[in-house]
């Protein structure tokens, strides 16, 4: 029996539960005085602008895995969804339909971010209805994307937005870059869903235990396909606000970024098992990655150090992940 | 004639408890016996002692008449004493005759003995099989067999060791009529070449084809051990049972005349045929029947949790379509079921979690949540059911068996059953906890709700149901009232052909 613990006992308890914080407060501390112009305000709003694009994914891979699954194929799905809505929105325009003008950038984002959620949505159908494993799917998913956003845009890149379309990926409000805001509003909704919906609740035990999931009345094929909508939806989003920063639809976009998101929910402590982890944990993770990078290129550590720093963390975090006790 | 393996006054004692007390046995070589006894009775503990996985607090061992120590199964195995266990350890992508020889594989010479000689491997497993007159292909991996040539392979393994004893535990429970033949075919070959079988089995209906004598266990003991001539049904259960003190359930507890839950024909290929019967309000109906005649698969079946092929499920007077665990939730109906820890709890999730697993739609509004509300709820249902936990937010894999299994009950009430199927609420938890669950049944029978108690002791039925029907090969065979009966005339129903 555990009761009655100690204040020591306590003390290392709360010292492990919130150890990712620690090392980002620590990190953030060092950095401070090490790398120049990294404690600026202009400097951290940068961070937070690098990281939403990704960030927003990790929020979706985070109730992903937490329900036992994987998506790899986010960082196609980014690039597929930029080209998608540069050709849409150039087609739309051309075509000068009653869809002209700002209308036909909207049903472009819109359509985006739809046919993301709709592949998400069939991946988790693949799953449930044919027992395919996600990491094959979405493995394949992975290749498709890239080829179809080739397809899409022939090779090159599509530039057909009008100017204001910049402000979702570059613009700025109340002093703060909007991707940013983005990035916050999503870890909000995906933090309510997860602790104060059903929805969420549900997540957790079908990720936990799938079959007691199911015996009690849990409608486990539902939520993976949702779930599974969910991050490529997000992915979408996401497709939108990078091909707004760069005004094009480009294939070659967002290259890799599977990874990154992966590692920074696997650094926010949720686990590989399923059935554990904490959004609030994505975004320290979130962070964690992107003051890191920031840090090191302002330190004018190469690119090729980058690499390797990076990957030893996700070993690490993964280590302290899997002691005794660790983060719910 | 000495015998293979002997056992002189084994005592074996856990913290609390004495699980074996003065058990003294002889296994003959050329022989197949049969080991039984009721859940606890002491079976598994004697096994492990001879696997050597268990060291006996005093006693001795003699293996061929000499005294042996085990310290550990590599010691059994010195002496000639094999294990097969009801669980499988093949490695599936692996050939047979790699899995038979698994760490002990024939090395070319040279080389620096690091070079399979598969010529040999092939061989010697070839070898071990044909000494079993079995055909199999030892080229073959493991994973395109079915389960009852994985069994042989397991078996084949564990003779290439060459035993004296050979021990399988429950062999048989994942196996269909005509495969459960053959194994029996090949532990009388081996029988035949003078090995010594102890086969544990839970199905006694198999006792008069494979085993030559019979030995049983109870509270530690050693009842006696008997020629399969002598052993009828009736001796059989009066040795498992011996007296028991007849205890009364309470006698308020009346049951209704309102159908609840009529089963109608209910069937399913190989497993159910024909099942029909009708749960009245506040009723509590055990099933009783031996492993494998089909009690898990009805209660699975009315769940929505396993689909039917034929038969119809009628719930206060609607019969119920399209049966899936989701809706029959909804209809009213809970399932709490027999493996805890696999299918009724989430082990990584809290107390509370797990207790509102299956009330998550009941405890939001528009589907929004508060852990303030979640916990309101289940501090209440933790008192209600006397569930020992210091906090709600515990997680539920620190909890023992009966507070487990509270949990899980718990997790019921909270949706507001009309019907509760419980399949071996009982297993694994303590004698108060058994108690307790058994209180709450009788609670819900009060409340007008209805159970379906399904246990392997058929004592608890006895005690706690209002009415029993009997399950056998997956057809209904009977039905008896618990004031009629004592458990050995219930037992030999369920045994009888």
């Amino acid at each position: 029996m555990r009761g009655g613990s100690t204040l020591n006992e306590k003390l290392r308890a709360g010292l492990k539960r919130s150890i990712m914080e620690l090392v980002l407060l620590a990190l953030c501390c060092i950095l401070a005085f090490k790398a120049p112009g990294f404690f600026t305000t202009d400097n951290l709003l940068n961070v937070l602008r690098n990281v939403s694009m990704q960030g927003v994914i990790a929020f979706g891979m985070t109730m992903v895995i937490i329900a036992g699954e994987i998506d790899l194929s986010v960082g196609s799905a980014v690039a597929f969804s930029g080209c998608l809505a540069a050709w849409l929105t150039g087609y739309l325009l051309s075509s000068q339909g009653w869809l002209g003008g700002p209308m036909a950038v909207v049903v472009s984002i819109i359509a985006s971010v739809l046919a993301g959620f709709g592949i998400g949505c069939l991946t988790g159908y693949l799953r449930v209805r044919f027992q395919v494993p996600t990491f094959i799917t979405t493995l394949a998913w992975m290749t498709v994307l890239k080829g179809a956003a080739e397809l899409i845009t022939k090779g090159f890149s599509l530039t057909p937005f009008p100017e204001w379309y910049n402000f979702i990926g570059g613009g700025y409000l109340a002093g703060i870059p909007f991707p940013a805001l983005i990035f916050l509003a999503t870890f909000v909704v995906i933090q309510f869903l997860m602790s104060f919906t059903s929805f969420g609740r549900s997540i957790y035990a079908v990720g936990g235990n799938a079959e007691a999931a199911r015996l009690s009345g849990i409608k486990v094929h539902q939520v993976k396909i949702l779930v599974m909508g969910i991050v490529a939806g997000l992915a979408g989003l996401s497709g939108i606000m990078q091909s707004s920063q760069v005004m094009s639809g480009s294939a070659t976009a967002a290259q890799g970024w599977e990874l990154d998101v992966i590692s920074a929910v696997i650094i926010g402590g949720t686990s590989l098992m399923g059935g554990a982890g904490t959004v609030w944990g994505t975004l320290i993770g979130v962070i964690f990655l992107g003051v890191l990078v920031n840090g090191m290129t302002l330190m004018n550590i190469s690119e090729y150090w980058q690499h390797v720093v990076r990957g030893a963390l996700i070993l690490a975090a993964v280590l302290i992940n899997l002691a005794p006790s660790s983060r719910k | 004639m000495t015998a293979k393996l002997q056992t002189i006054g084994i005592r074996k004692e856990y913290p609390g408890t004495v699980a074996l007390d003065n058990v003294s046995v002889s296994f003959d070589g050329g022989k197949v016996h049969a080991l039984i006894g009721k859940n606890g009775a002491g079976k598994s503990t004697l096994v492990k002692i001879f696997a050597g996985a268990v060291q006996p607090t005093s006693g001795t061992l003699l293996v061929d008449g000499q005294e042996v120590v085990l310290r550990s199964p590599r010691d059994a195995f010195a002496k000639g004493i094999a294990t097969v266990y009801q669980e499988l350890s093949l490695v599936p992508s692996l050939s047979v005759a790699e899995n038979i020889l698994l760490g002990r594989l024939p090395m070319r010479d040279g080389w620096g003995g690091c070079v399979v000689d598969w010529p040999q491997v092939f061989a010697r497993a070839q070898a071990v099989l044909d000494g079993m007159q079995t055909s199999l292909d030892v080229r073959t991996t493991v994973a395109g067999l079915g389960v009852a040539q994985q069994q042989i392979v397991e078996i084949a393994k564990a003779m290439s060791f060459k035993p004296a004893v050979l021990m399988l535990d429950e062999p048989t429970s994942a196996l269909a009529q005509h495969e459960t033949q053959n194994l029996f075919r090949l532990l009388r070959n081996l029988a035949e070449k003078g090995v010594a079988i102890i086969y544990i089995t839970h199905r006694l209906q198999e006792l008069p084809q494979i085993a030559d004598t019979v030995t049983v266990v109870r509270d530690g003991k050693h009842v006696g051990s008997i020629p399969i001539a002598d052993a009828t049904p009736h001796t059989i259960a009066r040795m498992m049972f011996g007296e028991v003190i007849r205890k009364e359930r309470p006698t308020d507890l009346q049951a209704g005349t309102e159908p609840v839950l009529e089963v109608r024909g209910l069937g399913r290929r190989g497993k159910l045929h024909g099942v029909s019967f009708t749960l009245y309000s506040g009723e509590i109906l055990g099933i009783a029947g031996l492993l494998g005649s089909g009690r898990t698969e009805l209660l699975q079946a009315v769940f929505g949790a396993e689909p039917f092929d034929e038969g119809e499920i009628v719930l206060a007077g609607q019969p119920v379509r399209g049966a899936t665990p989701a809706r029959m939730k909804d209809r009213g109906v809970a399932f709490t079921p027999e493996n805890r820890k696999e299918q009724a709890l989430v082990q990584c999730l809290s107390t509370r979690a797990n207790m509102c697993l299956a009330s998550l739609d009941r405890i939001s509004s528009f589907g929004f949540t508060t852990r303030a509300r979640e916990r309101a709820v289940v501090n209440r249902l933790i008192e209600q059911l006397a569930v020992r936990v210091h906090d709600a937010e515990q997680a539920v894999s620190a909890l023992s068996g009966g507070n487990q299994q509270k949990v899980v009950v718990g997790k019921w009430l909270n949706t507001n059953p009309r019907v509760i199927l419980f399949d071996e609420p009982t297993r694994g938890i303590d004698v108060q906890a058994k108690q307790q669950i058994f209180q709450i049944m009788w609670d819900l029978s009060r409340q007008g709700i209805s159970s379906i108690f399904v246990s392997s002791e058929l004592e608890e039925l006895l005690e706690v149901c209002h009415r029993i029907i009997i399950l056998k090969k997956g057809t209904l065979a009977g039905e008896v009232r618990p004031g009629s009966v004592s458990v050995d005339q219930l037992f030999v129903q369920c045994m009888e052909q």
